[in-house]
């Protein structure tokens, strides 16, 4: 999961990563410029939270799809 | 069925389902998502007996003290399409669609679905959205180090937005459209302060250009007329919200900016059984402290309207 320190979004779904007990790798793509450009190349936007599931990259909090994608009922 | 269904996730909205639920009415929330305009904001510091300071925390406050009365949150609808009515036993019966495909049905409505940033509707922008065109500071600012970057709006926002950015960016240029700028003169003298802020008037935003990302922002300067370029990497959008009340147009009167109308006294839409709350009404002051306050009266007067129902 690539965040920034400011960002609510990436708040949220870690909350929502919490709740759910799903574990989860945190890069402050603020911080870590190498990450940073990880995250551009990966998703090809500047946006922060980036999620990077088995490969598949989900651009925001979108809960229904992380939901689907980590099988959350 | 549902008593009363609160159409929004920030503050107005999440007042009006505590006094509801309070109240014993059966009540459900249909929202996107749960924060709204406060939850972006860093720091609060007039919201009385807050002392946390961080938006995000007083919104998941509110949402702990909603889910604890047992409201149910249908988040992620994509928002409201649709309003309609329906009759029943010769009395009205409310049918919301979300945006995801779900009816939901209800005695009486709450609206509270706030506003949304208002776009510069220029070349390019829509093409660059999160490619270097912003609409949130708070969120996307630490992503712009060491970078160039230009805040669209002088006013409190884009003054906000400017100071942020002067943590992480090497130049901020704030573009404003009128004579002179319109946000508080405290942060302006802020900003005076800081050699790599320049605030220019008289801007009119023409194009935002780039090849996969943004590298230049067209402009006209308005009192000479001439039109330009300037390397930026960064574009910070800060020119106002509009209501979300597209999905109301054919359910309640909304004035000329598009805000419901409601009474003052009531938050009574002009469509009975219908109230509303917050910064999607026409009340005059958009606050998250008023917003609350607001989402309380709407719903004790929902309430006493459907004893009388």
């Amino acid at each position: 999961m690539y965040t920034t320190p400011t960002c609510v979004y990436c708040k949220m779904a870690k909350q929502f990563f919490q709740e759910h007990n799903v574990q989860y790798e945190e890069v402050d793509v603020a911080r870590d410029l190498k990450a940073r450009e990880e995250m551009v190349k990966k998703s090809e936007q500047l946006g922060v939270p980036v999620f990077d599931i088995d490969g598949k990259i989900i651009i925001g909090f979108d809960q229904q799809e992380l939901s689907e994608l980590l099988g959350i009922t | 069925m549902i008593d009363v269904l609160i159409i929004g996730g920030g503050a107005a909205a999440m007042s009006a389902a505590i006094y509801t639920a309070r109240k014993k009415l059966n009540t459900q929330i249909v929202t996107d998502e749960v924060g709204g305009q406060t939850a972006l904001q860093p720091e609060i510091y007039n919201y009385a007996g807050f002392l946390d300071k961080d938006g995000h925390q007083l919104m998941q406050n509110m949402r702990t003290q909603v889910s604890e009365l047992g409201v149910p949150i249908v988040e992620s609808t994509g928002g409201v399409k649709k309003v309609s009515v329906r009759e029943e036993d010769g009395k009205e019966v409310f049918i919301v669609t979300d945006n995801a495909g779900k009816t939901h049905e209800a005695k009486s409505i709450i609206i509270a679905s706030g506003k949304k940033p208002r776009t510069m509707g220029v070349p390019g922008e829509e093409k660059f959205s999160n490619k270097g065109v912003t609409y949130c500071a708070t969120c996307d600012a630490p992503l712009f180090s060491g970078k160039t970057v230009v805040v669209v709006g002088g006013g409190n926002s884009g003054l906000d937005a400017a100071m942020q950015l002067t943590k992480y960016a090497t130049k901020v240029y704030v573009f404003e459209s009128n004579e002179k700028v319109k946000g508080d003169q405290i942060t302006q003298d802020k900003l005076a302060e800081s050699s790599m802020v320049e605030i220019w008037t008289n801007i009119e935003v023409k194009e935002v250009k780039g090849e996969k990302f943004v590298s230049s922002i067209v402009y006209k300067n308005k009192t000479t007329g001439e039109e330009k370029e300037l390397a930026v990497e960064g574009v910070f959008v800060t020119i106002g919200m509009l209501p979300n009340s597209d999905f109301l147009k054919d359910i309640c009167d909304l004035n000329q900016w598009g805000e419901v109308m409601i009474n003052p006294k009531t938050n009574a839409t002009s469509h009975v059984g219908i109230f509303a709350a917050g910064d999607i009404t026409d009340v005059l002051e958009k606050q998250t402290v008023i917003a609350a306050g607001e989402g309380a009266k709407a719903a004790l007067q929902c309430y006493k309207w459907l004893q009388s129902r």
